[in-house]
This record gives structure tokens, C-alpha cells and sequence, in this order.
């Protein structure tokens, strides 16, 4: 892959790099640049510093608006070639990038992020330079922001590698100069990772390596481009299942020994967030019609791959009215553990398989939606890690299954 | 045996845990406060540490966070009279949160998970 590079300063060395990942981002890519520049010359005025956005080329003028903006720090701009698109391959050139500047830390922050602070810099690379490897954020979202986080990335993770990571696909990171090396010589690489892969790829090496991990408090909720659900799920939701069914395979000999999970470290100050995060809405008689409508014509292949057990308790959640619809926690970790196994074993094409896994994830969601209704952001929380315990219960079944004769 | 340090300044607390806990097979020792608490965890060597959060002079989020320095896999089981301290984030950094309770089923059950729980070395 062909890098373009604009090093004006002609940076050669830096202890902390600020990566900001982008594909036309150009009217947002200023206000979190000015804020790492902030956070770069407040809390690391002794150490050296750059701020690098890692492009795919955008048309929309993304790497003038970065390049034209103020700043003490010095900035870099990055590019894959023309044509070659995804923020995992943007991140492996800021990688390759931090290699050769010898940088101790690396700081991973979105391009339309509109609620960070020069706090969230300090927050995600200071514990670097006290030992920690990987820095995972904790800020609070909304109830209905993050479903797949909710239920896929988060107890799935959970379960499978042991580490409470609350945030795997957070967007936002701190990585050590040794982590670097990890993801530079991993063997797991392909399409899904080079896209949005890349954010569960990031933290599954990191905790799979053993790294002492901590989460962040990161003082503000998560405010950025609100995205459309519907037009962003296919692509966000096979390159983040595609990714973890792939680690699952290649890392089967870690996670069978794996039992119950723990927490990690924490750095932060005070209580949770006193900002409540944009509310997001969701329109529940699409997600019923989504559900209904793309499972109808899959029973096939659901009957290949799941159990006959869990396929005829499928069959009775889908035959439930609208009203008090219910999709069992238990039973969605059994479907997904099901569709990781068939994963595994080559039952369907790759991308036919997700596909036929995402009308159940939104069931899923559906119900996770009606069950959380009432609910406030902490008792959403408790929600959230009753499920993860419910995972975690299941693996047994997981485990009997995959290595199963 | 497993070893259970518990740290609260309650004696009665202190007390009734070690009774039920010695009962269950455990070996129990306790401290009043968090006074020293690396330096009680190196000598003594727990497998898991039973955490009070409100001690008169010690907040039990705060030693949980020096614990983590220093003993990052230690398990760590905070454990109070109030519930509201689960919404600060410094919780976050304990194994499970236990709600004090005359019934201690709960308490031995996530005892019983924490030391349970395993992850390999890569």
C-alpha cells in the first residue's frame, strides 16, 4: 500500500502521537485537532508531540481544513492512496508511523467528535507512562446509542477473553509504543479489520497479549456526526462480527481457558458524567418489521446452524406478538456462540452468514429496547452487566460445542 | 484455603463475615481501616479482599484504585451499606459490588466467581 505523507516540520522524533482517523471529515476534523493540540501543551509540555490525521484520501478537502488549523503542536497528515478506503488502514499507517518516530504513546481520537476536551488526551495517554499498554474509555451513552456494544462487542468480549472492557469499540484509545508492536506483527488481518474491524481488532490483541489494560473516565459523554442506523449497519456490523467470529477462530487455545471475567484498572476523577448524552431514538416498528421480514426467508440456513433446541426456542420468540416481545438474553448468546461455530466450520459464506445474523441481532435490540424503557442510565447499566453474566453462564455451552468431538 | 482479607471499619460486620466465611471454609483475616493496606496485602497475601467503601477515615474507592496499581488481577469485592455508590466510575475497577445484607448468599456467590475466575497468561 502506497502512503502519501505531508510532514512540513519535518518530524522525525515524538513521544506522544494524537492519530485522528478520517475520510471526509473536513468541517469537523478542526475542534478535536484543536483540542489535542490543547491537551498536548497542558499536560505534556515536557515531552514531544505530534498530531497526525490518518486519511483515506478525502476529497472534501479533510487534510487542508486539518492542515490549516492553528496549533502549537506540530501536525502530520497521512493518506493511503487514492481509491483505498477504511479506518483500520489508516490506523496501520499511523502505526507504522508511530514505529519510526519511537513514540512511547499513541492517542486514537475520532474526527467528528464534538464533545472531547484536552482532559480526554490526558485521560487516554497519561496512564501510558505509568505502565498501562492499553487505554479503553469510559463515558456514558445513551441507553440506545452503541446496541451492538451492548449486545455483541461488550459480552462477548467479556466472556470470551476475561476483561470487563466496557468500551471495545469505542472509537477512542491510548496505546502504548509496546502494544505497537503487537498489532504490527499480528497475523490476523483482512478486509473487515482494514474497516471498522479495526476498533474490536485493536482491543482483543490488547488483552489477548496479557497487556495491563485500563478504562478512562473521560469527564463528557461521546458527542459526535450522528450517523443514519440503518444505512450504517451493514458495513459496521460485518466488519465487527466478521472481525470477532475471525479472532474467535485464531485464538480459540486463549479463550477456552478463560472462566468468569475480570475487571480492569480504572483512571479517572469523580462521579459518572453529570452530562446527559444526546438522546437517540428509535423507531420500534421498524426494528419488529426488520426482525419478522429477515428471518422469514432464512429458516434454512438457521436451520444449519443453530441447535435444533435453540432453533425451536427461535421459533417461538418469533412467533410472539409486538406487545411484550421478549428475546431471552440466554438465548442470544447461544445463537451467536451457534453462529461462531458456524462460522468456524465454513456451514455458509461468511457475509451470508452475518447477514442472516442480523435480523436477530435486531430482535434483539428490539427487545433489549422494550426491556429498557424505563429505565435510567445506571439501571441500563445493571441491564447491560446481567446480560454480560449471562454470556459468561452460557460459555460452557459455547465451549462443548466448539470443541466438541 | 483461600484467604479473604476484609476491611471495615464495622467490628459487628467484621465479625459476622469471618464466622460465616470460616464456616464456608475460608480462612479470614480483617482490618479496621484501609491504614496500610499494600503493605497488609503483601504480608498477608489474600486471594480476595472484601472492601467496605465508607470507613471514617478511608474511602474504599480510593484504596480500590492503589490496590489496582499495584495488584492489578487481585480480586476485589466492594461491598456497602449504599447502592449509590455503583454510579462512580472508580467502582468500575471492582470484580462485583455487593450491597450489604444480613443474607449473605450474594456475597458468597460472587466470592465464590471472583475466586473461580481465571485468565491464562498469554
Amino acid at each position: 500500500m502506497n502512503l502519501i505523507e505531508d510532514n512540513p516540520q519535518g518530524i522525525t522524533k515524538a513521544d506522544i502521537v494524537v492519530g485522528i482517523p478520517s475520510f471526509n471529515e473536513a468541517p469537523l476534523i478542526s475542534f478535536p485537532t484543536q483540542q489535542a493540540d490543547k491537551g498536548l501543551s497542558k499536560y505534556f509540555s515536557d515531552r514531544t508531540g505530534v498530531i497526525i490525521n490518518c486519511d483515506n484520501h478525502s476529497p472534501d478537502g479533510t487534510r487542508e481544513a486539518f492542515m490549516q488549523t492553528a496549533s502549537e503542536t506540530p501536525k502530520m497528515y497521512l493518506s493511503t492512496e487514492d481509491g483505498v478506503r477504511g479506518k483500520g488502514n489508516n490506523l496501520l499507517n499511523l502505526f507504522k508511523k508511530a514505529v519510526e518516530l519511537k513514540a512511547k504513546a499513541v492517542v486514537v481520537v475520532d474526527a467528528d467528535l464534538k464533545s472531547i476536551t484536552p482532559m480526554w488526551i490526558r485521560s487516554l495517554a497519561e496512564p501510558l507512562f505509568d505502565e498501562y499498554q492499553f487505554v479503553s474509555p469510559l463515558y456514558v451513552r445513551h441507553k440506545y446509542d452503541g446496541t451492538i456494544t451492548n449486545n455483541i462487542a461488550y459480552p462477548l468480549t467479556r466472556a470470551l477473553y476475561g476483561r470487563r472492557v466496557r468500551q471495545p469499540i469505542g472509537g477512542d484509545y491510548g496505546i502504548s509504543g509496546e502494544l505497537l508492536e503487537t498489532y504490527l506483527t499480528s497475523q490476523v488481518w483482512d478486509e473487515n479489520v482494514a474497516n471498522f474491524g479495526i476498533d474490536i481488532w485493536m482491543t482483543t490483541l490488547a488483552v489477548r497479549s496479557g497487556a495491563p489494560v485500563i478504562q478512562s473516565f473521560m469527564g463528557r459523554p461521546k458527542i459526535h456526526k450522528p450517523k443514519d442506523p440503518a444505512s450504517e449497519l451493514q458495513g459496521l456490523f460485518h466488519n465487527v462480527v466478521g472481525t470477532l467470529f475471525e479472532l474467535m477462530c485464531r485464538f480459540d487455545a486463549f479463550w477456552k481457558d478463560v472462566k468468569w471475567s475480570r475487571p480492569t484498572a480504572v483512571f479517572g476523577f469523580g462521579l459518572a458524567d453529570l452530562e446527559l448524552p444526546p438522546v437517540v431514538n428509535v423507531d420500534i416498528k421498524k426494528f419488529w418489521q426488520s426482525f419478522l421480514s429477515g428471518v422469514s426467508g432464512r429458516w434454512d440456513l438457521y436451520t444449519r446452524v443453530l441447535t435444533s433446541q435453540n432453533l425451536n426456542k427461535l421459533e417461538e420468540v418469533a412467533g410472539l406478538p409486538e406487545e411484550g416481545f421478549e428475546f431471552p438474553t440466554g438465548l442470544w448468546a447461544k445463537v451467536l456462540y451457534d453462529f461462531a461455530v458456524a462460522y468456524r466450520d465454513r456451514i455458509a459464506d461468511g457475509t451470508e452468514l452475518i447477514d442472516a445474523l442480523i435480523p436477530l441481532y435486531q430482535g434483539k435490540t428490539l427487545s433489549f429496547v422494550l426491556e429498557t424503557q424505563a429505565m435510567n442510565t445506571q439501571q441500563v447499566e445493571e441491564f447491560v452487566e446481567d446480560q454480560c453474566l449471562q454470556f459468561e453462564k452460557s460459555k460452557q455451552y459455547l465451549l462443548e460445542r466448539w470443541f466438541a468431538g | 484455603m483461600a484467604k479473604i482479607l476484609i476491611v471495615d471499619d464495622e467490628e459487628g460486620i467484621r465479625m459476622l463475615y469471618s464466622m460465616e466465611l470460616q464456616d464456608e471454609g475460608y480462612e479470614v483475616v480483617t482490618r479496621p481501616d484501609g491504614k496500610n493496606l499494600l503493605t497488609v496485602v503483601d504480608e498477608e497475601k489474600p486471594d480476595c479482599i472484601i472492601l467496605d467503601i465508607k470507613m471514617r477515615e478511608y474511602s474504599g474507592l480510593d484504596l480500590l484504585q492503589e490496590l489496582r496499581r499495584k495488584y492489578y488481577n487481585l480480586p476485589v469485592i466492594l461491598n456497602s451499606a449504599y447502592s449509590s455508590f455503583k454510579v462512580d466510575l472508580k467502582a468500575v475497577a471492582a470484580d462485583y459490588y455487593v450491597v450489604k445484607s444480613s443474607d449473605l448468599r450474594e456475597l458468597k456467590e460472587k466470592l465464590k466467581i471472583a475466586l473461580e475466575t481465571r485468565i491464562p497468561c498469554p
